[in-house]
């Protein structure tokens, strides 16, 4: 940590320097050195980067649900299903940080942003127009690998765009945009699917990329600082100690944040699931409608407050919104191991749109606090993504044991038990990453 | 027979087959029906017996296939596991476990 402090001095100066006219000589408006400056991106590119979010939404998560279906609908096995989703679940899982590292090493971001893009629609063709064995595989290993390289690209793009001083407000704007797109792709796929057919809905989202691809193409490549974007700064001299990739693994925060971040999800991804089922079980007539507000509210909570999430990280710093995101978590899952209405339980997920709101913002944020200089930005969210998967496959695997032995309700005070680790792993390990002056 | 809609009489979404459950016979005992749920969240598979399903509109691959139950008498019946001893929902809305003949 002591070979780190000289550098990290110097990028904790640029980044408080803001505006003040440090590196007045200048031109405005290029922004291409990257220095802490904060850097003017276009209205257009803005504008740009939100429809590219909210289509995007449309496009990546709109047929996943419809898979399972779609392939029964076309005489395949259980068995084969239950392989093809695996294989995606392993790419999706394994491809994390390989993603990442292609996204630090790219020069352009939307390039591959578009490419990831393009691949996805071609996939979704590819399901509509032969449902085959080879066929199948190969999309979806296509399409989790996309996923793998679009997470770090967004943001990767946002921070090359506005830079570290206004990140936050930036991310807590994509979760907005990419909430209301989850949301509209679940209402426009859910139509679609149940009145066309589930093959539609791959046709669908093949014409969404349409949009997808032209809204990125109106972010302006040169707005797009390459090495912000990387979450590197420029140096007389590259230190090689400061900006290895063993170092990076070697972050202490990062390591204690991915840890709470397997956490989150292994308290959180079976959590619904499980409630849904029961819902199902005991309301049999309005189960799809309440399961779909139970959807429907999380999306709209974050498409309100995960602005203001950020705008408040740059404030009261970032443990106060981590230790908020899970008390909501652990608070969800001791009300739904109680309340037994099936009405109060759509009002109980606004819990999750807390929690949503907070973790959408903060995982980019954090992660480019900690990397900040290191010029691995992206390869650290892998590391992140990592643990996502990691945490979400266990809480199917471990709640659903769970809920076969000893019930729901045991099962949900466990995954609130597992929040309440993961709050005390914020409140006793994590230190505030948010730097600068502001 | 796979992915075919499942109906009630009165017409209300059953869900639809997603496998078919023989004996040592090869003779067909049961359906297995992914059941409730919206958009792959909260569906049940849930095992009906054979003689619960009519076939009226077999031939027509559009048609579904009408179960003589009700969404309450399935939406309670136990989930279909492949680690467990199957349970049985019968044409009367009665669970049984399915006998090995």
């Amino acid at each position: 940590m002591v070979a780190v402090s000289p550098s990290r001095d110097r990028v904790g100066d640029e980044r408080g320097a803001g505006t003040a006219g440090v590196h007045d000589a200048m031109p405005p408006g290029t922004g291409s050195a990257g220095r802490g400056q904060g850097p003017s991106p276009s209205p257009q590119s803005l504008r740009g980067l939100d429809w590219f979010i909210f289509f995007l939404a449309d496009v990546q998560t709109g047929f996943g649900p419809f898979i399972a279906v779609y392939l029964t609908t076309q005489k395949w096995t259980q068995a084969q299903i239950g392989l093809v989703l695996s294989i995606g679940g392993v790419v999706g899982l394994i491809g994390q940080m390989p993603g990442g590292a292609i996204v630090d090493a790219a020069r352009s971001e939307r390039l591959v942003a578009g490419l990831a893009v393009a691949t996805i629609g071609f996939c979704a063709l590819s399901y509509a127009a032969w449902p085959i064995v080879p066929v199948v595989m190969t999309a979806a290993t296509l399409h989790a690998a996309a996923s793998c390289v679009l997470g770090p690209a967004i943001a990767a793009i946002s921070l090359g765009l506005v830079g570290p001083l206004r990140i936050g407000e930036r991310l807590g704007r994509n979760a907005r945009f990419a909430a209301l797109g989850n949301g509209v792709a679940a209402a426009v796929m859910g139509t679609v699917g149940s009145l066309v057919s589930s093959r539609s809905v791959f046709l669908v989202t093949f014409i969404l990329a349409v949009p997808t691809l032209l809204a990125l193409s109106t972010i302006r490549e040169s707005e797009i600082d390459v090495a912000r974007a990387h979450g590197s700064v420029p140096r007389e001299a590259p230190e090689a100690k400061d900006t290895s990739v063993v170092q990076l693994l070697c972050t202490r925060p990062l390591l204690i944040f991915a840890a709470s971040v397997l956490l989150l999800q292994l308290a959180n991804a079976a959590m619904l699931p499980i409630m849904a089922g029961v819902v199902t079980t005991r309301s049999s007539n309005w189960a799809p409608a309440l399961i779909g507000a139970c959807i429907i509210v999380p999306q709209a909570i974050v498409a309100l407050i995960a602005p203001s999430v950020g705008a408040k990280a740059q404030i009261w710093g970032r443990r106060p919104l981590l230790l908020i995101g899970f008390a909501a978590l652990a608070a969800r899952g001791l009300l739904f191991a109680m309340v037994h209405d099936p009405y109060l339980i759509v009002l109980v997920q606004v819990f999750d749109g807390i929690t949503a709101s907070v973790f959408a913002v903060m995982i980019p944020l954090i992660v480019a606090d900690v990397t900040f200089g290191s010029g691995h930005f992206n390869l650290a969210q892998g590391i992140v993504g990592t643990a996502t998967g990691i945490g979400a496959s266990l809480s199917t695997v471990l709640a659903g044991f769970a809920t076969d032995k000893f019930g729901s309700s045991t099962a949900f005070v466990g995954l609130a038990a597992v929040a309440m680790l993961g709050f005390a792993t914020i409140a006793l390990l994590m230190p505030e990453t948010r730097q600068g002056r502001y | 027979m796979l992915g075919r809609d499942v109906r009630s009489p009165t017409n209300e979404d059953m869900g639809h087959i997603v496998d078919v459950i023989v004996d040592r016979t090869g003779t067909v005992r049961a359906a297995v029906i992914d059941f409730g749920g919206f958009l792959g969240v909260g569906s049940r598979k849930i095992v009906v017996d054979w003689n619960a399903l009519h076939f009226g509109g077999v031939t027509d691959k559009s048609d579904s296939i009408t179960l003589e139950l009700t969404k309450a008498q399935v939406a309670a019946a136990p989930e279909y596991k492949e680690d467990k001893p199957i349970v049985v929902l019968g044409a009367a809305g009665n669970l049984q476990p399915l006998d090995e003949h």
